[in-house]
This record gives C-alpha cells, sequence and structure tokens, in this order.
C-alpha cells in the first residue's frame, strides 16, 4: 500500500479550467473551486507560457499540499 | 597473437568486487581473456599503477546534433566515457520530414542552446527522415559507442504535423505513433524519451507535452513487446509533489508493461531541503511493489551565473540594482555611466562595497570578458584595480558592453555530505548530466571524473570500485545494454586506464569549436591516460586517435 | 468538505517565505513559500521574469517584504 500522496487528476481532452474545477471540486462554488486550483497550480497558471494553458500531460492537483 | 594486451593494471571489472592485478587481452574488438597472460601482443599498453575499467556510460546525453559533426562527441570520450545515450527528453533528430526540420532544430536552439548555423546544410549531413537514416549518417565516423533514444515529440510531430502542439491525438493517431514507434525500435532506437517540461523556440509547449496519458500508454505497450525496452521522463523537477507523481505514473506504465523507466533530473537544495529524500522515499516504495523507476542524479554542483545585461534574481537583494537592470539596454548603460547612480548602487552593496554580495564571484570567459580577468575572482580584480567588489563588476561590465558573466560556484546540489550518500544509493542511477547541452551556459563534462576525485577521494562514500560499477554495469543492466559495462571475456572491449588519485575534471572554459564559430563551455580531462572504444584506441595520453570504431549499440 | 469550504472563504493561501536558488540551466531563481489554509508549507519555484514582476506586484524591494502578501499577488505579474 503506497503511502498518501496529494491527490490529482489529468485534464480530458479540451477540457477548460471551469470544467476542470467543477469535476474535480464538486460542490463547490465554480468561482471558488477555480481559485482553489489556481492555488495548487501555480506550476500552470504562473510559469506556463501562456499562463493556464491546460495540456493533455499535466498533472493537476486537487488539494494542497499534505506535507 | 592477441591484438592488445593491457599489463600490469589494478582491474576493476565493473561488478563491484576488489580490484585484482591483471592483464587484459582484446581481439577484435572484444576482451578475450584477462589474468596472467604472458606471449606477445601486437600492442602492448602498460597500465602500471593505474586502473583499467571498463568504459564510462553516460545515460543522459543531448550528442544527437554533435555526432553530425564530431563523431567523438568531445570531450566525453577523453574523460573516459565510450557509450553515450543521446535522444533524451523527447527530443531526437529523427523520426523527421524535410518540411519540419526548421521546427525541430527551433527547439534544440532553445532546449540545447544549439545555434541554427550548426544544423545547415555546410555542417550537418542533413539527408535522413527515418529513424535508420539518421543511424546511418552517424554510424561510419563514429568514435564513441551510440544507444539513441527517440523522441515522442517526434514521433508526434511525424504523425500529426502541426496539430502535434495544438491537441490531444485522436485513436487513429496513436496506432500510427506505435507503429512508427516499431519502426524506430527496430531501426536501432533504444526506447523512448518524453518531456513534461520544455518548450520551443516560440515558447511553446513541446509536441509531447500535449499527448494524454492514453497515449503515453499506448506506446509504452509497444516498448514492452520486446523483452521491455526504456521509457525516458524529465518530469517538473522543480516541484517535488508533481515528481511525485510522476514516479506513480511511471511506476504504472513500468509494472502494466514491464517496461524500465528512469527520470531526469533529481537535484537537492537547501531552499528545497526534504524535495530529494521524499523523492527517492517514493522511488524505493514503487521497488518494493515492482516497478522499475530509475531517478537519475548528477554528481556535479550546479552553478548560477549572470551578467549586467539581463536582471538576475542573484541581485534580488539589492533592490537599486534590480531597478537599475531593468531598464532599456541603453538607459541601463547611461545609469551605470552617471556618477550619482553609480554611488548609489555602490553603497546598495553594503558598508564592505560589495565583497560580501560579489567578491567570489569569478569572472566567465567566452563573452567579451579580458582575458586578463578570465578565471579570476572578482575579490582579487576589485584590489587588483583598487577598487571595491561592487564598483568593479559595475566597470568591467560597462567597460565590455556590459557583455561579462560572473560566476557564482555551487550555488545548489553542492553539499557533498547530503549528495553523496543519495548518489551510494543502490536505487539511485548516476546520470543527468545533459552532455551536449546547454553550450553556452555551462560545462556538461567531467561528472565522471568528479564523481572520483569528490565522492570517491574526498568523501568516500563510495570505494573506487562502486564508482566504478555505478557509472559501468548499473548503466548497462538498468538501460539493457548488452555486452557493455563489464570487463569480461566476450564484452566488447570499451575500456578505460586512468590513474585513481588523480582522475578529475579540469576547470570550466570556454571554446569556439561549434560549426559557425559557435561558443560552448567544456572541462578538459585529467587522469585518464587510455581510453579503448570497441578494441581501438580512441584517446591515448592527451590527445585522440583517428580511430573510428565507435557502434550504435543496444 | 463544507466546513473546509468555508474555511477557505476566510482564509488565503499566504507567501511566508522567499529565498534564491540555483535552477538548473544556471539561472537563480526564486524560491517562494506558501502556507496554505490547510497550515501545510508547499513551494513555488519563480523565474527571473516572474520572481521581479511578483516583486513589484507586491511594491517590495526585497526578498523580506514579499512575506504576508496573498498567493494572489504571484498571478497579478503573469
Amino acid at each position: 500500500m503506497l503511502s498518501a500522496h496529494r491527490r490529482f487528476v489529468t485534464p480530458q481532452t479540451n477540457e477548460t479550467i471551469e470544467a476542470l474545477a467543477a469535476r474535480a471540486l464538486p460542490g463547490e462554488p465554480l468561482d471558488a473551486a477555480i481559485d482553489r486550483i489556481k492555488s495548487y497550480n501555480m506550476h500552470i497558471f504562473v510559469m506556463r507560457r501562456p499562463a493556464g494553458l491546460l495540456l493533455g500531460s499535466d498533472v493537476v492537483f486537487v488539494e494542497p499540499p499534505l506535507q | 597473437m592477441y591484438d592488445i594486451v593491457i599489463r600490469n593494471g589494478l582491474v576493476v571489472d565493473g561488478e563491484g568486487a576488489a580490484g585484482i592485478r591483471a592483464d587484459v587481452a582484446i581481439q577484435n574488438g572484444r576482451i578475450a581473456a584477462i589474468g596472467n597472460l604472458p606471449g606477445e601482443a601486437r600492442q602492448t599498453i602498460d597500465a602500471s599503477g593505474r586502473v583499467v575499467a571498463p568504459g564510462f556510460i553516460d545515460p543522459h546525453t543531448h550528442f544527437d546534433a554533435q555526432l553530425l559533426w564530431d563523431g567523438q562527441a568531445r570531450p566525453a570520450l577523453e574523460h573516459g566515457v565510450t557509450s553515450v545515450i543521446p535522444g533524451n527528453c523527447s527530443l531526437s533528430l529523427a523520426p523527421l520530414r524535410a518540411a519540419d526540420r526548421q521546427k525541430v532544430v527551433g527547439m534544440f536552439q532553445q532546449i540545447e542552446e544549439m545555434p541554427a548555423v550548426a544544423f545547415t546544410e555546410k555542417y550537418a549531413k542533413w539527408t535522413w527522415e527515418g529513424f535508420a537514416g539518421y543511424c546511418e549518417t552517424i554510424a561510419p565516423d563514429l568514435a564513441i559507442n551510440v544507444a539513441p533514444l527517440v523522441g515522442h515529440s517526434l514521433i508526434r510531430l511525424w504523425v500529426m504535423g502541426e496539430d502535434s502542439q495544438q491537441r490531444a491525438a485522436t485513436a487513429d493517431e496513436i496506432t500510427a505513433m506505435q507503429v512508427l514507434l516499431r519502426q524506430c525500435l527496430n531501426e536501432g532506437a533504444i526506447g523512448l524519451s518524453t518531456s513534461f517540461v520544455d518548450v520551443d523556440d516560440k515558447a511553446r509547449p513541446v509536441p509531447s507535452r500535449f499527448a494524454e496519458f492514453a497515449e503515453l500508454d499506448a506506446l509504452c505497450a509497444v516498448l514492452g513487446e520486446d523483452g521491455g525496452r526504456m521509457l525516458q521522463v524529465v518530469p517538473e523537477f522543480y516541484d517535488v509533489d508533481i515528481t511525485i507523481a510522476r514516479v506513480d505514473q511511471l511506476a504504472e506504465l513500468s509494472v502494466r508493461h514491464g517496461i524500465p523507466t528512469t527520470f531526469s533530473p533529481v537535484f537537492d537544495s537547501t531552499a528545497t531541503p526534504t524535495a530529494a529524500t521524499r523523492i527517492l522515499a517514493r522511488v524505493a516504495e514503487q521497488f518494493a511493489r515492482g516497478a522499475r523507476v530509475w531517478p537519475q542524479m548528477q554528481t556535479r554542483p550546479i552553478d548560477i551565473s549572470f551578467s549586467l545585461l539581463n536582471p538576475s534574481l542573484f541581485l534580488a537583494r539589492l533592490p537599486r540594482w534590480v531597478r537599475t537592470l531593468r531598464l532599456p539596454l541603453d538607459e541601463r548603460m547611461a545609469a551605470l555611466d552617471d556618477a550619482e547612480t553609480r554611488a548609489v548602487l555602490i553603497r546598495d552593496a553594503g558598508p564592505d562595497g560589495g565583497e560580501a554580495t560579489f567578491g567570489r564571484l569569478v569572472v566567465r570567459g567566452g563573452d567579451r570578458a579580458p582575458a586578463a580577468y578570465v578565471g579570476r575572482r572578482v575579490v582579487d580584480i576589485a584590489r587588483e584595480r583598487g577598487q571595491g567588489c561592487a564598483e568593479a563588476i559595475i566597470d568591467i561590465s560597462r567597460e565590455n558592453g556590459l557583455d561579462v558573466a560572473f560566476l557564482a560556484a555551487n550555488g545548489g546540489h553542492h553539499l557533498t555530505d547530503r549528495i553523496g550518500p543519495m548518489l551510494a544509493n543502490p536505487l539511485v542511477h548516476i546520470g543527468a548530466s545533459d552532455g551536449g547541452a546547454h553550450l553556452s551556459s555551462f560545462s556538461t563534462y567531467g561528472d565522471t571524473g568528479y564523481l572520483f576525485s569528490e565522492f570517491v577521494r574526498k568523501s568516500g562514500d563510495f570505494t573506487l570500485e562502486a564508482a566504478v560499477k555505478k557509472i559501468t554495469a548499473d548503466t548497462a543492466d538498468i538501460w539493457g545494454l548488452k555486452d557493455r559495462g563489464r570487463l569480461k571475456p566476450g564484452y566488447a572491449a570499451d575500456i578505460v586506464v586512468f590513474d585513481a588519485d588523480t582522475i578529475d575534471r579540469l576547470e570550466e572554459r570556454p571554446v569556439h569549436d561549434v560549426p559557425g564559430d559557435g561558443m560552448r563551455y567544456i572541462r578538459s580531462s585529467t587522469g585518464v591516460d587510455v581510453v579503448l572504444v570497441n578494441g581501438e584506441v580512441a584517446w591515448a595520453h592527451g590527445a585522440y586517435t583517428d580511430a573510428r570504431s565507435g557502434a550504435i549499440c543496444g | 468538505m463544507s466546513d473546509y469550504a468555508g474555511a477557505l472563504t476566510s482564509q488565503e493561501a499566504v507567501i511566508v517565505g522567499a529565498e534564491l536558488a540555483a535552477g538548473h540551466d544556471g539561472e537563480a531563481e526564486l524560491v517562494l513559500r506558501i502556507r496554505y489554509p490547510n497550515g501545510v508549507v508547499g513551494v513555488v519555484l519563480l523565474d527571473a521574469e516572474a520572481g521581479f514582476a511578483l516583486m513589484q506586484s507586491c511594491a517590495a524591494d526585497s526578498l523580506e517584504g514579499l512575506t504576508g502578501h496573498s498567493w494572489r499577488k504571484i498571478l497579478e505579474g503573469v
């Protein structure tokens, strides 16, 4: 049994950040869900050019760091 | 009569056992015998006082382009490296349609800092499109063995064209990629490489990054068809959580398809002191479950380099310097000429005139740096000029159009007491050299010499035999390289004769040997006496020979 | 989940530290420590462009001046 690791999803084909956030954090208000996704994934939303471009190979965390 | 006998050396066979005094006989490019071998030979090499070991294997290189004009992959050979693995990080030079060459040239420019002129028809014998064609082009001139990977970005580009950097692949496209990968493996590729971080010369993610996991899974099914070929990846190495996620993905692929996988690099940093140990712990967990996920770690420290041509975070603690350096170039030059601005900058650097910040920096060559200053510390140059360090930095830069680079050595991955035990971890694969890349930024050569000087002689983290094993038999076993990496009868006669007390890398220096008079940083070797590749002497006592005995291998 | 969501609406991820590190390409990088609402401190690496943009967003003259700012400042310069 592997030790716990930070949960992530990978983008589905042509998935937008809105759709991913709704899928990953169901029950959250959408704006808040998008905010959280961005805060957990600054490698996508800060360092990438263009910022926020979702790639099929991406690791998109759905929770904050665990340690 | 043997072709060559190497006599009187300490034979360290690559398997980790204690070295023995013995002779090594070579016949028809292979090791024929090891032991007490009296009798004549066509050539005798006296290895008295020296170690006789298998040639070193460098698993992470980008020599793809350099091999077109330099079959010796200089200076790799002179460091005792007899086999290199190019084509890493999703980038190879085949399969590649002629119409797409410029696109890939752009990627190599961006990622490997290879000047475009090096790819012009004058220097590059660019006639191939398929993988076989690339291998046939480089093979005749090889003095070093090459076990090439095929790049996922190239596979994608061939099948999808421009769409390879736009979207996920369709099912039919994935099937076509599988067929193409299979063909490349049959034509000499040792495995597949992919990247999750690289960008092209337009800052667009390279094609492999648009692939969904299902595509990589399908390609790994092909890798698993013939006993299991390697998948190499460069993950988001700057983030420990993402890297661990990639370790888990690699483990899934390894177990499902019965393939070895490797990822590179793993760095140690005082800013993130638990990162490397967390990654290695995850690797150990995955190995325990039957996966093969080999983390690569380089031996050499990381240095920081900057010039006043671009604002560097090295100066982030000096806000007035940052403001000045963020000015447009002509305004910046004017500011640095202005007496009042200079005074402010010098004051900003501290009451010691900037000695604590700048004193230990070394002037690098390769740009407009005056030759008299290259390789010297700023504090010494400043004293000579009768200036403080900050003032000297400003003036040396001003006097040379700001095109003078300063090096802060050992900025990361440099603490021997942390790095040594990690490198010695049996699950850590020594590699990640990036040989042939980062040409104008720093030298990527000599990691093997540094392993011996720093981690055998200085820290004792390795015995001589264990260090040799790490970069010979272990590498060969991880990659499935047949008949290499050991001194054993029947194996290829890839051999290095070196002085265990002196083998090392020398100081970094600029050379202008890239086609088009391009500059790159290299490190020459010391302590390596003779290097044989497939039984022919390729390097002897300070000079390359004309031997072209290297082979495409796997 | 709803308790956690409620906590998030009153808490933001915050920059709690910054230091320099050597990047693999020989360039200096900015290592930001971010404390998330769950109390865990994670790390974000910024290159020179993003790092200087952040300092400008925060009107920070020093790395210490970044401490206490919301993670949103990191996005501002992008």
